[in-house]
């Protein structure tokens, strides 16, 4: 295994990891923007229209068949936050040249395919297609509509929005249908263009191929040509933090269960207390024993599900469980309780040494997971952090029980949500 | 050890039925950190009645006992749950339940053999008190609420509702909350000495390992026990129509979801992989992308991702599920049903068959990325009776003209069924 990272033009990089632990080579292109109100929904639909065609592949049917070709090359896109960045992520995973019943350059053909969806959208009169943007849109409107549909993602997605409210982190990732509305193709022609001219480019490249050949496929790539060097605008993650006044919301829906969720801050801004806070995160709801999965679920037996998640770029820790509607009040108090007692140190060597165990772990996996090491890479981007695997497992070793009780103390329960059903009860 | 070995993917499968009935499966994986084994009982949702060895009268099951026996096998005498063990060795550790099996597993990259020392352990020494039972129908009721709330079970359910009339898949694997309110300390006793002797068990080991090593390690934690006579298992005998042909529920969703599934026949197991192949094929020329179905669906605002597609079965069933999301799914009904016919009529298209072929040979090799979706895999596909392996080698016998035929056996209006759930 081994990571390297080129400079392709001021701006856009490409990034090769060499593995032979894959049956595929996996290809990503990410694109990063400055998370904004006025363009978050664009982004989210450009994200969509390019996946319908290209110049030389005008519908995606024809798309669709160029990867059955390949022998089920497959082909994803989506869009993320990440910090107060929004991030279109293109994917296409093909099986290594090595399996092919045949000879064939399956890398070649894959690395101009992506290019081709990303870089050369099918156009007409200088704009998308409008048949493309007009059904896209109303995708994205019951995309965006569907929110709702899985409640314990609504919940967190609900919560996160009153933590942010008039910030860019509270936006949601696809955007809203008012300004969906308001968007026709020629403008949205005109900002993809401006996008592609002044957005971060990331490129990947995983699997069984060496360096100097990915360069040169990439750098021969006419649709890199075309692209000018810029001086890219990128938020650097994990900084922001908001400061509210504690405030608890509760929604009606119709539901069974009740999901609550809670909001939690850390009052720090030392960039080493990222590794404290992901060993206190897997103390208070990382996993089968930690506190939140101890007491809310093993001893109180309120919830099947109870556990918390770090999340770096923000800085935030969200807590969820999946409840009982009126068990509301004692679940909270639990949960309450938990982060008390981390606060007054009552944390035990063994609980210490366990969540390091387990993050150390799951750092161990990074390598054996073909989209998490792009993922890890690409975070590390975005931090700008270059911490090897072996630096990371160091960090997380050397965090002391003193530290997560400083810690402890610097975190704020900012919103408290809950999903409630309509009777209350 | 029998080795097979698989020239197209490049990997080989070690395996070994020991004195004590316990089949171990070890698929070696040069280079990797990541560890991964998993230990299955071939006993699961369905398996609610059975004549349990050297006795003569039927034992009925309420409801969902497979799934409450997977949450408290990892409770031990000393008062250490198990999974809380495992968690602390740095292992990710898990349990599932499906219709014909339940399996426990953990993923390792340090403390292999400790995990392995606790896996074995737990598995081969239950611990249940009167006091933990009781304490578990309240967790168990949160996961039972939990799949409540989730539409797209619900519209699953409700299509094996629809399909099955006296097979036990049409229950939820959770059960109720009513019929976990019946389950006691002694009734999981008795199951658990039914179905978790080892013979009636398989562990998959998937990671860097010299297999004759690993297996004497295997080996030595394992507890002598008697080998047990047969376990009779009582199923309904199973009417070959379907019930109903549609259901409709309201909840709150903002898109209908939608299940449609054609009801099969319980297959041979010596063809049942030909057949698989030739139904996946004949599934994404029908709705695939790249299908006229999925364009006109997809231009008209129907759909917007592709349906799933999946060729269910067990040695007690065997269905075919389209699931997904859609405006009306009255119109992909009706198309589906049209292209169905346009093929029996005229015969699949034969560059479009060899390309879905090529498709599926890709994902197949696909499948071998991840270790544990390969032990997962080989688990799953060893209570069917089928080697994971047989997928890559009888691909090539899967000729157009054999698809054209099981199209026609399967793909039948009198066999399908639909299931909705919309919003209110």
């Amino acid at each position: 295994m081994d990571y390297q990272k080129q400079e392709i033009k001021e701006g856009i990089h490409l990034h090769m990891i060499q593995t032979n632990r894959f049956k595929t080579n996996l290809l990503a292109v990410f694109i990063t923007t400055p998370l904004l109100q006025q363009n978050v929904t664009k982004e989210a639909l450009i994200a969509s229209i390019l996946r319908r065609g290209t110049k030389t592949m005008p519908t995606s049917e024809q798309i669709s068949i160029k990867l059955e070709e390949m022998y089920g090359a497959t082909f994803d896109c989506g869009i993320e936050k990440i910090g107060d960045n929004h991030v279109i992520k293109f994917y296409l995973e093909t099986i290594n040249d090595e399996f092919l019943p045949q000879k064939e350059d399956i890398l070649e053909k894959a690395i101009d395919t992506i290019f081709e969806i990303v870089f050369n959208p099918v156009t007409e009169n200088e704009q998308f297609k409008k048949e493309y943007v007009e059904g896209e849109s109303k995708n994205l409107k019951q995309i965006i509509e569907g929110k709702k549909d899985n409640k314990s993602k609504y919940a967190l997605e609900r919560c996160i929005e009153e933590m942010y409210k008039d910030m860019p982190y509270g936006l949601y990732k696809f955007g809203y249908v008012e300004d969906l509305e308001k968007i026709n193709s020629k403008e949205l022609y005109e900002y993809y263009k401006q996008m592609l001219k002044q957005c971060k480019i990331d490129i990947f490249i995983s699997g069984q191929i060496e360096n100097e050949q990915a360069i040169e496929k990439v750098q021969n790539s006419e649709y890199i040509n075309n692209l000018e060097p810029r001086e890219v605008k990128i938020i650097k993650t994990g900084v922001l933090a908001p400061k509210n006044e504690p405030k608890v919301i509760k929604e009606e829906m119709d539901v069974t269960q009740g999901k609550l969720v809670l909001g939690l801050t850390i009052d720090s801004k030392d960039v080493e207390s990222k590794y404290i806070a992901l060993v206190y995160n897997t103390i208070l709801g990382g996993g089968a024993n930690s506190k939140l999965f101890q007491n809310v679920r093993e001893k109180a037996s309120l919830a099947y599900t109870a556990g918390s998640n770090y999340v770096r770029p923000i800085n935030n820790i969200y807590v969820r469980c999946g409840i009982e509607i009126k068990n509301y009040e004692k679940a909270l108090e639990i949960t309450k309780q938990q982060i008390e007692d981390i606060k007054c140190g009552k944390v035990t060597d063994t609980e210490l040494e366990n969540a390091k165990r387990t993050i150390i772990s799951t750092i161990k996996f990074i390598p054996d997971e073909q989209d998490t090491q792009i993922t890890y890479y690409f975070g590390q981007e975005l931090a700008q952090n270059k911490l090897t695997f072996e630096e990371y497992e160091k960090k997380i070793e050397n965090v002391t029980k003193e530290q997560v009780i400083q810690l402890a103390n610097k975190v704020n329960i900012d919103t408290i949500y809950f999903l409630t059903s309509k009777e209350g009860k | 050890m029998q080795i097979i070995e698989n020239l197209k993917v490049k990997e080989k499968l070690y395996t070994e039925k020991l004195e004590n009935g316990l089949t171990v499966m070890i698929i070696p994986k040069k280079g990797l950190q990541k560890k991964y084994a998993i230990i299955g009982t071939n006993f699961g949702s369905i398996d609610n009645n059975f004549i349990a060895p050297g006795e003569s009268e039927p034992y009925k099951l309420p409801n969902g006992v497979a799934h409450f026996l997977e949450h408290k096998m990892f409770e031990q005498e000393n008062g250490v749950n198990s999974l809380d063990r495992l968690t602390s060795l740095g292992v990710d550790a898990n349990a599932y339940t499906t219709n014909d099996h339940t399996a426990y597993l953990f993923e390792a990259t340090d403390n292999f053999y400790e995990a392995l020392d606790e896996l074995m352990d737990y598995i081969q020494k239950p611990y249940f008190t009167d006091e933990n039972v009781e304490k578990e129908k309240g967790i168990i009721g949160q996961e039972i609420n939990m799949y409540d709330d989730d539409p797209g079970w619900k519209t699953y359910i409700n299509a094996m509702e629809l399909m099955y009339k006296d097979n036990p898949i049409n229950i939820d694997i959770a059960g109720s909350i009513e019929s976990i309110s019946k389950i006691n300390k002694e009734m999981l006793y008795k199951t658990y000495n039914t179905f978790y002797n080892l013979s009636n068990m398989l562990l998959v080991i998937c990671g860097d390992f010299e297999p004759e090593i690993l297996l004497e390690e295997v080996k030595k934690r394992i507890i002598k026990q008697d080998k047990q006579g047969e376990i009779k298992r009582i199923y309904p005998k199973e009417q070959e129509e379907i019930v109903q042909q549609e259901k409709y529920e309201t909840m709150e969703v903002s898109n209908p979801i939608f299940v449609i599934g054609f009801k099969d026949k319980v297959n041979d197991e010596k063809t049942v992989v030909k057949k698989h192949i030739a139904i996946e094929i004949i599934l994404y020329m029908l709705l695939g992308k790249s299908s006229k179905s999925y364009k006109k669906l997809y231009e008209e605002g129907e759909i917007m991702v592709q349906p799933d597609l999946d060729y269910e079965f067990s040695k007690q069933y065997a269905h075919i599920l389209i699931s997904g999301t859609a405006k009306e799914p009255k119109k992909i009904v009706d198309e589906l049903k049209n292209a169905i016919k346009n093929y029996k009529e005229n015969g699949l298209d034969n560059e479009h068959f060899l390309r879905i072929k090529k498709k599926i040979y890709g994902d197949y090799i696909m499948e071998y990325n991840d270790i544990s979706n390969i032990a997962r895999m080989f688990l799953a596909d060893y209570f069917k009776g089928v080697n994971s392996f047989d997928y890559l080698e009888e691909y090539s016998q899967v000729t157009k003209e054999y698809a054209d035929q099981i199209l026609k056996e399967v793909f039948r209006e009198d066999n399908m069924v639909i299931s909705v759930v919309k919003g209110k």
